[in-house]
């Protein structure tokens, strides 16, 4: 009796044991992950409420909030830019959806002859260096009068974020079940109600997720609204490139936390459209 | 076409709706420089001139730290001229020397120095040429500031006071002392600069001129022994990288604009034992420009902002007190202005004197772009 | 996938964004191309190529090692995150990872240079807290902010964006042949490495490319978080127009860079080609 109670706790006992270490070794893997992604960021905060901090204190001498009023102070712009930046963000949003939802919908479902090609050309305005280009943008903007506006401003966002629409838009019409849009044609539905009662709400999830990419693309760029929308156009990224380079670290830090706010907002409302058939097919 | 006409009609409702503030009654400033230049301009200078001249909102806007801040404008503008646009973007631009100098070569700038009250206020050689350009009647200096070597009194007790006993100090202390080579902004390309003053020798035709392109072979000792002097020093990421690594003691001593360690220090980012040494046998410094574009929409205004900027109650109050830059118009216009208290805290480390023999233009363009371009070739590749 | 239409309405739905891409990328860089190989006197030269070489040979072969480093370690970092995801044994743990890794994806190169430059300083804030834990000696601590630093900065910034793609892909397999594996005996890792991945490498294999080219045209970070000797090309680019105003050999040192896109490119077409997935 006593025997086999053993015989059957011992493995028990050494499994319990092992899950132990196991769930410990993972606890610690996880606390190391969190410390890899969050440390940066923490440092980011420290920075912002840091008055005073050198050599050889650790962490900041005096804290404060003198450098949150400075950021909103009324002669200080970041609410005006950062409204600025949202509107923009969003606008490219809008355009980039105009321009990726029918050149999607051709790639991702027609027979096109050189497609990969022309997803390869997409791509390119993400990859090479930007300064050179936006500089000879401005110069074809200036004779337009097109620059120092909005719109200017979304236009270079767009192209700049147009791999991402294209290519998950095309994902995303790939992805569709033809069955679907077969049984409202052969319901009597024309070919363009069909695309707008069923294939276009089907592929709406995979829109959205590239509207993250563009949303957060556009928030990031700061050569191409130097050149296509200063002065009149300023946005957050312009006023965080000046201070982060100058050393302004407080002012930076903080610029970069309100920076933050709508990315992770747009990020909560559109998180639910993030889904697995959809980002599995992106660029194939 | 199509896509031009709907992104035209995108374009022009979106801006019917959203143009900016562009009326006729801003004035744009545009400066190069950190960001405090763009809060000068916008929480002192432009309060200031707003109150003066009802109805008019001035907009400062930074174009990002060094030369590449002043290039980004000097790009803006010169795209404007090529395009042929009547009325360019900014009204006022502070730029550095260097694009300054070409700025007035391409036509890009409005002869105004001669309009104003205080143009009489600056006889300093820096104000007729910048770097072997004649800029004389386009340029008002805003102030001027100085390269120095900064270090911490905790760690050094007897800092060098020359380039040699630098390099003497450097052997003994490795990766103690840092800079930032030469692209990651002025405070490292005038170490290097004064590197040459220091080795290079014929200092005054740097200055001077006449340029002379065989000049530059006579520097493969000085620069092959500053390549020496790296593998001891540290190279930090930017004049901000700098103050950054002195900030935390990672570094003892390095070069650094004087008028960005003092606000540093002031902003409780150095700590209080920090120092400055001008060594000799000497170092570079320069001042910032402001200028008025061509074709300014607000030549005017514009004209009386500089001259308001330039005025000896605000080159006091604004530029000494608040930001410790050197005073732009000539000093003994200053006088009366200011509590000697004030004035003594900015010449506490560097002294007049040190200033006035240490303290050095940067070599006209010609010499350095070749001292720039020397650097890269036989230092950093 | 059948697409059952070749068809001239395909070309007119793509025109609209291929013009954009015309007006506002290719025609631009039209004139940096002509810079880069034309002369002073007019004439097409290769002169500002050898000046490239001349002057940052270093650099072209930093730019290639850093990007190819990254992409290699964000590989892999986002495989292990993907798998332990899709394969892990469901718990708090897990949910937790997923929450965690997608953080990075919302920070700006911008905001993670001023991030990563003052946290993995020899003084900085990783290394004091490693010594607050007691696990490094005080001034044991070394600055990371050289190469290694820049493709930290890399990696922590791309994991997340090739994580999200990856992981989806792993999501959206079919698990049947997954628990087959694992059925049969096979560990988490090995039904990771011969099941899984083989299935998702085409997206794998997308996400790299656009990481990698994203990694080449970024200035900010090379900039802030590392000295310049040596650096990176973007760093050499704007300095060579900032210093001299010398658009020529920017332009050329662009194309360098393009160049490196362009194998990108090739390798992610062979692979796509291969395994048939662009057809």
């Amino acid at each position: 009796m006593t025997t086999g109670a053993n015989a059957i706790a011992g493995p028990r006992v050494r499994s319990l044991a092992a899950s132990t270490a196991g769930a410990a070794l993972r606890g610690l893997a996880l606390g190391v992950f969190a410390f890899a992604i969050l440390g940066p960021l923490a440092n980011l905060v420290l920075w912002s409420v840091a008055e005073r901090w050198y050599t050889p204190f650790k962490l900041p001498v005096v804290y404060g909030f003198r450098y949150w009023e400075a950021v909103f102070r009324p002669t200080g712009d970041a609410m005006a830019s950062l409204g600025t930046s949202i509107e923009i963000a969003l606008l490219t949003v809008v355009f980039a959806f105009a321009l990726s939802i029918p050149a999607g919908y051709a790639l991702g479902r027609l027979r096109l002859p050189g497609r990969v090609l022309l997803l390869i050309l997409f791509m390119l305005p993400q990859a090479f260096p930007s300064v050179a280009i936006y500089m000879n943008v401005a110069r074809i903007f200036y004779t337009f009068g097109w620059t120092g506006t909005v719109a200017g401003v979304v236009a270079v966002h767009t192209v700049h974020g147009l791999v991402y629409s294209v290519w998950i838009a095309a994902a995303a019409f790939a992805a569709i079940d033809r069955d679907l849009e077969l049984a409202a044609r052969n319901l009597g539905a024309s070919a363009w109600r069909t695309f707008l009662t069923v294939t276009l709400p089907l592929a709406t999830p995979g829109l959205m997720a590239s509207a993250v990419f563009i949303f957060l693309e556009s928030l990031d760029e700061f050569t191409g609204t130097f050149f296509v929308g200063v002065p009149q156009v300023s946005t957050l990224p312009l006023l965080l490139y000046n201070a982060s380079m100058g050393g302004n670290y407080q002012i930076a830090s903080i610029t970069a936390l309100i920076l933050l706010v709508p990315s992770i907002l747009f990020m909560l409302v559109i998180e639910r459209f993030l889904n697995p058939q959809v980002l599995s097919r992106i660029g194939r | 076409m199509l896509v031009r006409l709907t992104f035209g009609s995108l374009l022009s409702a979106a801006t019917l709706i959203l143009a900016g503030p562009a009326g006729a009654e801003t004035l744009n400033v545009a400066t190069a420089g950190d960001q405090n230049m763009v809060d000068y301009v916008k929480d002192y200078l432009g309060p200031m001139f707003e109150k003066t001249h009802p109805g008019v909102k001035v907009v400062a806007v930074g174009t990002g730290p060094g030369d590449a801040g002043s290039q980004k404008i000097y790009e803006k503008l010169s795209a404007q001229k090529q395009a042929g646009a009547a009325a360019w973007d900014f009204d006022v631009v502070v730029a550095h020397q260097k694009m300054a100098g070409q700025m007035v070569k391409e036509g890009l700038l409005d002869k105004y120095r001669a309009g104003i009250p205080t143009g009489a206020l600056v006889t300093r050689d820096t104000a007729e040429n910048a770097l072997g350009a004649d800029v004389g009647g386009f340029v008002m200096p805003m102030f001027h500031s100085q390269t120095a070597i900064a270090y911490n009194a905790d760690m050094v007790k007897t800092p060098p006071a020359s380039y040699s006993e630098l390099v003497e100090w450097v052997k003994k202390n490795p990766k103690q002392f840092g800079y930032n080579g030469i692209k990651g902004g002025m405070s490292g390309v005038a170490f290097v600069t004064g590197w040459i003053y220091a080795f290079g020798g014929n200092t005054d035709r740097l200055l001077k001129g006449p340029y002379d392109e065989t000049t530059k072979a006579a520097w493969d000792k000085a620069l092959a022994d500053l390549k020496d002097f790296n593998r001891n020093a540290v190279i930090t990421p930017g004049n901000a990288g700098t103050l950054d690594m002195l900030n935390r003691g990672e570094i003892a001593m390095g070069p650094v604009w004087v008028d960005m360690f003092y606000s540093w220090q002031a902003e409780g980012k150095l700590p209080p034992s920090m120092k400055l040494k001008l060594v000799a046998p000497g170092m570079p410094g320069q001042p910032m420009y402001y200028a008025i574009p061509a074709k300014a929409p607000q030549t005017k205004l514009a004209a009386e902002f500089i001259a308001l900027a330039t005025s000896p109650a605000v080159q006091a109050e604004g530029i000494v007190k608040r930001f410790n830059w050197y005073p732009g118009i000539d000093a003994q216009h200053l006088q009366g202005k200011l509590e000697p208290a004030t004035w003594q805290k900015l010449f506490a480390d560097i002294t007049p004197e040190d200033l006035s023999s240490k303290g050095k233009p940067f070599p006209i363009a010609p010499y350095f772009n070749d001292i720039l371009e020397s650097y890269e070739k036989k230092v950093a590749n | 996938m059948d697409r059952e239409r070749p068809s001239l309405a395909g070309f007119l739905l793509v025109a609209p964004a291929l013009a954009m891409v015309g007006a506002l990328f290719l025609y631009p860089l039209g004139y940096s191309l002509s810079a880069a190989f034309t002369g002073p006197d007019g004439r097409p030269t290769l002169a500002h190529f050898g000046k490239a070489f001349e002057l940052y040979s270093g650099d072209i072969l930093f730019t290639i090692f850093i990007v190819v480093v990254s992409t290699a370690a964000t590989a892999a970092v986002a495989i292990a995150i993907a798998g332990i995801l899709v394969l892990g044994r469901p718990g708090r743990a897990v949910a937790l990872l997923g929450w965690l890794y997608r953080f990075p994806l919302f920070i700006p190169f911008i905001v993670a240079g001023q991030c990563m430059r003052t946290f993995l300083a020899k003084n900085g804030l990783m290394n004091n807290s490693l010594v607050a834990l007691g696990l490094i000696d005080p001034g044991q601590g070394a600055s990371l902010l050289d190469w290694r630093g820049i493709v930290i900065t890399f990696v922590w910034k791309q994991v997340p964006f090739v994580t999200l793609l990856l992981a989806g892909a792993m999501a959206a397999l079919d698990r049947a042949t997954i628990d087959a594996a694992r059925n049969l005996g096979a560990g988490r890792v090995r039904t990771l490495f011969d099941v899984v991945l083989p299935q998702v490498m085409p997206n794998l294999t997308v996400a790299l490319t656009l990481s990698f080219v994203t990694m080449l045209s970024v200035l900010s970070v090379p900039m802030m978080v590392a000295g310049s000797q040596p650096t990176m090309l973007t760093v050499d680019m704007a300095f060579r127009i900032n210093a001299y105003g010398d658009y020529a050999t920017a332009n050329a040192l662009g194309v360098l860079s393009y160049a490196m896109t362009a194998a990108a490119a090739f390798l992610y077409l062979r692979h796509g080609l291969r395994t048939g997935v662009l057809r």
